[in-house]
């Protein structure tokens, strides 16, 4: 479990703070899905629940973040990563190994775990990315999916409570981008992983997450469950965050008062909000 | 203006990744380019403005066969938005960095700050902030300005809302939007389809180095099954109309699909 | 893509070798060259060096580098063969320059050297998986982790730095810049303001890489916590033993 209580951060230097405020509880076995306009303070949150804010990047941290228990304040990063594991944007840049097998067992062998354990482990986190026909290739010959199921399947090895991604799927195509999450969405039932996950794409996050939260300039405007969040599809728009068509179509006609019903969020349930409305077709 | 006679493409030693493509994409025309990653867009791109040269058949942009041109002069003409702004922007000052690439293309000092200072209007940027501060968004916007201040005829974009949020893919978009009003001819490789759906006129889909479709954007998003091909899902809003048939099928955007079933309302009634 | 330092996976003798016997071996091959002033032992060393290339399946490859480096070594070569005054003179030249029978052996034997020197290193990173390297240090010879870890990070960063380089020259070519331009000092001229671009890339990608190392534990890692085993097996000792005769060879002669 993650609490977050009145949180806040202003990096060294900057007018503003990045984090302002935020008070969040993130319960075991949660999938969130975090989305807000660039500058929102998304990928600081990342960096707060790793432990990398406050004690790499400084400034001023105010408030309180407990990760299963541990203040982030006092222990470092590397004793959260016990139980939390990141994967940030630049996947490049956050290999350390040339070969995926290496990738996995760096984590492994770092934490000491013990020698008899490791091909388990490894074996066991390839099969969870789906990736174990990828052990023995070179990272710089795979594809921008494959190397993101090498980067989750590099902390999956390390068995995290908790896995947090920053936009994951950015640079992905549709079904690649929808591959990464079917894998996070095996992580989370499967295995009882908590996700939290960055992402812009709206529609993957109506579709794989159970909680969504939105940010703001800082701070948490919006969080709870998916469609119940999506009602409040205005204030997401004036957050610069992109709604399905399906939900905008629903407010066109709500403000025709010719719906009154819930928002739909996919096509199912645009489809059934129109007959409603009375078009059969 | 650009066209594209039996070419193919490979590699070394791979097998090709662009086989036997043909079509011709004229004076104005609003063109997305879609297909999934390692289907060869980017080397399509690539080719149609001369970084790479066909291996077999024929590029012709603006009348000019590609293998005979060079890249830097086929430029003057044709203007090419990457998808990492980083690997373009080398000025320290958001000016600066468009000047740099004006100062190849204009001899008058004088014409250059006034194209550069339409530039900075258009985007509302600040010419004396430094771009390695800024945001991925603000970047992407830089990145365009500078492109554009050279007028280019065409303009090639690779996915140029990757990485944005929502708002900066809206700001960015409605520049390219403009830019296509005034006479500019696009192609834009893209994977979001409401993006298509909201922009582009024509569509082009490739599949493993195949031109599997080429048509109005209206009609290619209502093929489900060639969309299906190269792993795409059709935007929204088509596909609800498709959902619910009759004359609804034809509703290709929220106020289209608004005024339709308004209309069958006000029949109703 | 690949870049030409990639390692190429496999399975041959090469590849099998302790990767602290393919250091040593590398390392053995360029000394030799640098010991022996007997051209034929040099060009030996190519030779050979060339012939593991294919018994590794990389000989392709092996040609790539060495065509790279012959250029490089064309210009070396120039500029070493005025700069030798001593020998007897073989051809006269305007502007007082001439070559000599000494200058010519001596800017051959540089010129071979340097090609000599530069493939078995090149080699051996093309059969060795970066992160092997500074294990083995660490578990045979005792290296700290984190010392490894860093030489280690800048051989990997090589190639990425290679295409990145790549990646903006032609964004470059694409707003006009001529770098398909046939001018090799206009080339250089044009490369200089895109060291800015390549500096802030890195400097991203290192500080994105150094926070996900330390939040796998890098800083936790001792010595005992490889999980490979670096072995030595027979075939490491015939190499070594190999090596030695050509080190040997250079010595003698």
């Amino acid at each position: 479990m993650i609490e977050l209580k009145n949180l806040g951060f202003r990096y060294s230097g900057a007018e503003r703070h990045a984090l302002d405020g935020i008070s969040l509880t993130i319960e075991d076995g949660a999938f969130l899905g975090l989305i807000g306009s660039s500058g929102a303070g998304k990928s600081t949150l990342c960096y707060a629940l790793s432990g990398i804010v406050p004690h790499h990047y400084r400034g001023d941290f105010y408030g309180e973040l407990l990760v299963e228990g541990m203040d982030s304040a006092e222990h470092r990063p590397e004793e959260i990563a016990r139980v939390l594991g990141c994967v940030f944007q630049d996947i490049d840049g956050q290999m350390v190994a040339s070969v995926v097998e290496d990738e996995i067992l760096f984590g492994l062998e770092n934490f000491g775990v013990p020698r008899e354990e490791i091909e388990g482990r490894v074996a066991e986190a390839l099969a969870a990315a789906g990736i174990s026909e990828l052990r023995c290739r070179a990272i710089s010959d795979l594809s921008g999916g494959q190397k993101q199921k090498v980067a989750i399947a590099a902390i999956t090895a390390l068995r995290p409570k908790i896995i947090v991604l920053d936009e994951p799927t950015g640079e992905l195509d549709p079904r690649s981008s929808r591959r990464v999450f079917e894998t996070l969405k095996e992580l989370n039932e499967q295995y009882g992983v908590t996700i939290v996950v960055v992402e812009q794409k709206i529609m993957l996050l109506c579709e794989f997450a159970k909680r969504l939260a939105v940010m703001e300039e800082g701070k948490l405007i919006l969080e709870g469950e998916v469609r119940e969040v999506l009602q409040s599809a205005g204030r997401m728009e004036a957050a610069g965050v992109n709604i399905p068509r399906v939900t905008t179509l629903a407010r066109a006609l709500r403000e025709e008062g010719l719906y009154g019903g819930r928002l739909p969020l996919n096509l199912e349930e645009g489809e059934k909000m129109m007959r409603e409305v009375g078009l059969s077709c | 203006m650009l066209e594209f006679q039996r070419v193919c493409f490979g590699y070394e030693s791979e097998s090709a990744t662009l086989k036997d493509l043909s079509f011709t994409i004229n004076e104005g025309e609003f063109v997305a380019l879609l297909g999934e990653n390692g289907a060869g867009k980017s080397t399509l791109c690539r080719l149609a403005n001369g970084l790479l040269k066909p291996s077999s058949g024929r590029v012709l942009a603006f009348g000019n066969d590609t293998g005979q041109v060079k890249t830097s002069l086929l430029a003057r003409d044709i203007g090419f938005l990457f998808q990492n702004p980083d690997r373009q922007i080398c000025q320290s000052s958001v000016r600066d960095e468009i000047l740099f690439g004006l100062e190849i293309a204009l001899d008058d000092a004088a014409a250059r700050q006034a194209r550069c200072d339409e530039m900075l209007q258009l985007f509302s940027l600040s010419g004396e902030r430094d771009p390695f501060g800024m945001s991925r968004g603000e970047r992407q916007q830089i990145a365009l300005a500078s492109v554009l201040a050279r007028a280019p005829k065409l303009l090639i974009l690779d996915e140029p809302t990757t990485g944005l949020d929502y708002r900066e893919c809206m700001t960015i978009m409605g520049i390219i939007a403009q830019l296509h009003a005034r006479g500019t001819t696009i192609l834009m490789i893209s994977h979001d389809m409401e993006i298509v759906a909201d922009f582009a006129g024509r569509a082009l889909v490739i599949s493993e180095g195949r031109l599997i479709g080429d048509g109005p954007v209206r009609q290619i998003m209502r093929d489900e099954g060639l969309l299906g091909r190269a792993s795409l899902l059709p935007a929204q809003i088509p596909a609800l109309g498709a959902r619910l048939g009759g004359p609804y099928a034809e509703a290709f955007s929220v106020e289209e699909m608004l005024s339709l079933i308004l209309e069958q309302k006000g029949a109703a009634r | 893509m690949k870049g030409i330092l990639d390692y190429v996976p496999g399975s041959s003798f090469l590849h099998r070798l302790n990767p602290l016997v393919k250091l040593l071996l590398a390392f053995v091959l360029c000394a030799s060259c640098f010991v022996t002033g007997n051209h034929f032992i040099v060009l030996g060393v190519i030779a050979l060096n060339l012939a593991l290339a294919f018994s590794a399946g990389i000989f392709g490859r092996a040609l790539k580098m060495l065509s790279s480096l012959l250029k490089l070594s064309a210009l070396l070569f120039l500029v070493q063969i005025f700069f030798v005054r001593e020998g007897q003179i073989l051809l006269q030249l305007p502007l007082g320059l001439y070559i000599t029978d000494l200058g010519l052996s001596f800017s051959l034997l540089f010129v071979l050297r340097l090609l000599a020197a530069a493939l078995p290193l090149g080699l051996m990173l093309s059969v060795t998986q970066t992160s092997d390297i500074p294990n083995v240090l660490v578990r045979k010879l005792g290296l700290p982790y984190q010392y490894a870890f860093v030489l280690g990070t800048a051989i990997r960063f090589i190639p990425l730095f290679a295409q990145e380089m790549a990646g903006i020259m032609e964004a470059q070519t694409a707003r006009g810049v001529e770098f398909d331009t046939k001018n090799f000092f206009k080339k250089v001229a044009l490369l200089l303001p895109l060291c800015a671009p390549l500096l802030v890339s890195s400097v991203r990608r290192i500080e994105g890489g150094a926070i996900s190392a330390e939040l796998r534990g890098f800083y936790l890692r001792g010595r005992k916590s490889g999980y490979k085993d670096y072995p030595f097996a027979l075939r490491d000792f015939g190499a070594l033993l190999g090596g030695a005769c050509v080190l040997a060879l250079a010595v003698l002669f």
